[in-house]
């Protein structure tokens, strides 16, 4: 009895945090920093920022497939690879082996993931937008879905709050579509892109900006005193900065956390269900399976935040069945695992551009251009709802265009040496809507190797989507077009699927109604108020604009308002 | 066109190297080069060994500056095939090498080896184009079928020069021969091209 008193207060904290991933980190950051004690549990490996990217500082001849996937990491990876080249040598590991944690695709779902330190945070593209005041407001003036609890005035104090922490470059653009943020120096554009920039606005008044992007263009002193330095556009960021140079969760939160001394973290350690005191009306701590061993353990505290990344989240509120809750923690409005969001890509355009042959770039900038949502914007109307942003940027063609060039021979070999001419690409992110039919749930028979029922995702693209793919093609081109730019090429790559966006996320939504909803505005699970969802799941639409910057300001809303309730005792 | 009429032209264009019996042969080709592809590991010859050297070298000869032999480009070519490309790949890519085997590649000289690799350009750029019309067509998850049920390997002439190119360009000697190499930039600038700059390489 002594012994299991003595455990229990071992294992017991202040807080809980579910994930070291973007959101976790965060969540992590500002409980300790509020003076709780934290316990945040990972299920993946130990990195270790910077000393464990191994790869970060290797030359190019040093990569022995020279960035191209190995047909076992292919197979090891099935899921990972369709996002593109990242299972490569250069950041393969920091991606989770999908054979070992299979999920089921009742249909096709594109799940990228990162079990490990940091989570994605790792290798996200960086890219910062806020969302704008019209992306709160849409469900409710057009009927789809439900209507967010929070408005853009909610946020925006916690959007200045993060970008700050983060430390985020960027321009101001005084745009309603996209709202300034708290920004470091923006980087340059190129000298085809101001010409294009320029062109935009003649034709079509459309603004064009430069990527809004978590690199530290000019440290200020509290990126510094976490170790972190300015960028030395190497971009190569996938492999992990050795300067702490973009913000992740290693270089940033976790850090930070640490310097309270009030975090202790657990890795290799699955969390796979929240135990629910009946009584007391609360959750109470979480039960976790180790990976290597499978030993189970329990943890308590007052507070748990979830922040496992949106289809994770889901699928551990499922998980957590009780007398209370037959249907999984939380489930009362059965919303939980549905309406799935994601921002769908894969479809843009690409051309070359005449001219512009003594400019030149030096350095290699981890950042691109963002041609804001302009349509259903001002007057624009179209047969589909909402909109896309467009990425993107020009760059002058290095060997790799003797590819599919024609000739062979010692002077094609020197031509190779120079640069050549100015290409320029952009592709959109689309807003996806919410919609009850795109879920995924746990399969009823099938377990993975601890025991825990798998994830079966059931999702694609509806009628919106697919208008807007054309449209999102359509309109790249155009814009190419009115530029000048010459050898315009459209795509609309067809194997994209839900989840290929990267950017997953609803499963959890946030509302006023505990009916339709799982959690309210302050991402409080509604029947157990104790429990706080921070990561993507809450997102109750999607916006285009990339959304983690948003998970993290709506983080740090929701840690401040915990810590506040803890003491008045509310929870 | 189908393989022997390709091989045809190839004699023609060179004047009849091949002999009849080797047009022959041609017939049960296709079915031989599936069979030794699939099942087997990818792996070439001693002779069609050399004849990825020379053609990599053909492509990246030797010049002030070294060429794809002395980088390593050869073995990188097979490395590459065998650790990175799946079976549709390694299959085009031996279906394209028998071809070249056929047209007695190595007892040829060296502009009628150019000859051949000009005519495979050729071919390719045509295969390409229609490869390119299937991506990029108005996507709407209707084609999805369609994209399964096409597993051809790009084909040879692509792979091996997009290898070579790839193996000698990222390579130490390549490199440093070919560009100005700059591993940690430090800072992000327009700047004005000097005449005869090389590209730069991080
Ligand atoms: C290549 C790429 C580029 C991207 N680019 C951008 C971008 O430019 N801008 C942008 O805004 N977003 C971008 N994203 C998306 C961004 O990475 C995610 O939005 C963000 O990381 C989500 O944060 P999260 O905390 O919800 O999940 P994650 O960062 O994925 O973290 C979740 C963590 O929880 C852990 N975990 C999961 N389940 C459990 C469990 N049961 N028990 C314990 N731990 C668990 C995971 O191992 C992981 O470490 C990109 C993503 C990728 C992959
Ligand atoms: S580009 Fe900047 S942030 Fe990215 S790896 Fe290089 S130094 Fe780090």
């Amino acid at each position: 009895m002594y012994l299991n008193i003595k455990a229990t207060k071992n294992n017991t904290f202040d807080a809980i945090v579910v994930g070291s991933g973007m959101t976790g980190g965060f969540a992590a950051k500002e409980l300790t920093e509020k003076g709780l004690t934290v316990l945040m549990i990972e299920r993946g490996r130990e990195i270790k920022h910077p000393e464990d990217y191994d790869t970060a500082m290797k030359q190019p001849w040093e990569i022995e497939h020279r960035g191209k996937i190995t047909a076992h990491s292919a197979e090891e990876h099935w899921a990972n690879k369709r996002f593109g080249n990242l299972v490569n040598e250069e950041a393969g590991s920091f991606f989770t082996d999908d054979k070992a944690n299979p999920y089921i695709e009742k249909r096709p779902f594109d799940w990228i993931r990162a079990y490990h330190t940091g989570g994605k945070s790792m290798h996200w593209g960086r890219q910062s937008y806020r969302f704008n005041k019209q992306d709160f407001e849409a469900n409710a003036k057009e009927g789809i879905g439900i209507d967010w609890p929070i408005r853009y005035e909610d946020l925006a104090p916690w959007y200045t709050y993060v970008e700050k922490f983060v430390g985020v470059s960027g321009q101001k653009e005084g745009l309603d579509v996209l709202p300034d943020g708290d920004f470091l120096p923006a980087m340059p554009l190129f000298a085809p892109e101001l010409h294009f920039k320029q062109k935009m606005l003649e034709k079509f008044n459309r603004p064009v900006t430069v990527g809004r992007v978590a690199n530290l263009s000019q440290p200020q002193a509290w990126h510094t005193k976490l170790g972190r330095a300015s960028c030395q556009y190497r971009n190569k960021c996938v492999r992990g900065c050795p300067y702490g140079a973009y913000y992740s969760s290693l270089s940033g939160a976790i850090p930070a956390a640490n310097l309270t001394k009030r975090l202790t973290m657990l890795h290799d350690s699955i969390v796979a269900e929240i135990i629910y005191d009946e009584q007391r009306q609360k959750a109470t701590g979480v039960r976790v399976i180790n990976q290597q061993t499978k030993q189970v353990e329990e943890y308590f505290a007052k507070i748990i935040f979830l922040n496992a990344g949106a289809m994770n989240t889901a699928a551990l509120l499922l998980n957590s069945k009780s007398n209370r809750f037959q249907q999984g923690l939380g489930n009362d409005s059965d919303q939980v695992g549905r309406n799935i969001m994601d921002h769908h890509l894969g479809v843009g355009a690409t051309a070359s551009i005449e001219g512009f042959l003594d400019d030149y770039v030096y350095g290699q900038r981890p950042n691109a251009l963002y041609i804001p949502r302009f349509r259903n914007w001002g007057n624009d109307k179209q047969a589909y709802l909402r909109g896309f942003g467009y990425q993107g940027g020009a760059s002058r063609e290095g060997w790799n265009r003797g590819v599919n060039a024609d000739g062979f021979g010692g002077d094609f070999k020197q031509n190779l040496t120079k640069p050549g001419q100015w290409t320029i690409g952009f592709g959109g992110f689309g807003e996806v809507l919410p919609n009850p039919a795109n879920r995924m749930y746990l399969d009823p028979n099938r377990t993975d190797q601890w025991g825990i029922p798998m994830i079966v995702f059931d999702a694609a693209f509806g009628e919106n989507e697919i208008a807007m793919r054309k449209d999102m093609m359509n309109a790249a081109m155009e814009m190419m077009d009115a530029a000048g730019f010459k050898n315009i090429t459209g795509y609309n790559r067809p194997e994209v699927h839900l989840g290929l966006g990267i950017h997953e996320m609803g499963t959890a939504r946030m509302g006023r109604d505990p009916k339709t909803s799982v959690l309210n505005a302050f991402n409080q699970v509604h029947d157990c108020k104790n429990v706080f969802v921070t990561d993507g799941a809450a997102m109750t639409s999607s916006s285009c604009v990339n959304p983690s910057i948003t998970y993290m300001a709506l983080t740090a809303r929701a840690a401040d308002y915990a810590v506040k309730a803890l003491k008045k005792r509310e929870l | 066109m189908n393989r022997r009429d390709v091989i045809k032209n190839v004699a023609l264009m060179l004047g009849g190297a091949f002999s009849a019996p080797t047009l022959m042969a041609m017939n049960h080709w296709e079915n031989a080069t599936q069979a030794h592809v699939n099942g087997t590991a990818f792996s070439l010859s001693s002779s069609q060994r050399t004849i990825v050297a020379e053609i990599a070298e053909l492509i990246l000869p030797k010049t002030d500056t070294p060429g794809a032999k002395d980088v390593g480009v050869p073995a990188f070519i097979e490395m590459m095939m065998k650790d990175c490309y799946a079976q549709a790949e390694q299959q085009s890519f031996m279906e394209g090498l028998v071809l070249i085997e056929q047209t007695k590649f190595l007892d040829l000289n060296e502009s009628e080896r150019k000859g051949v690799l000009k005519y495979l350009e050729q071919e390719t750029k045509a295969e390409m184009v229609a490869r390119q019309m299937k991506q990029t067509k108005m996507g709407d998850n209707d084609d999805h079928e369609d994209i399964k049920k096409a597993p051809k390997g790009l084909p040879f002439w692509r792979l091996i020069k997009e290898l070579t190119l790839l193996g000698y360009f990222t390579s130490e000697e390549g490199i440093k021969a070919s560009f100005e190499y700059v591993q940690i930039p430090g800072k992000l600038e327009n700047i004005k091209l000097q005449p005869n700059q090389k590209a730069y390489a991080y």
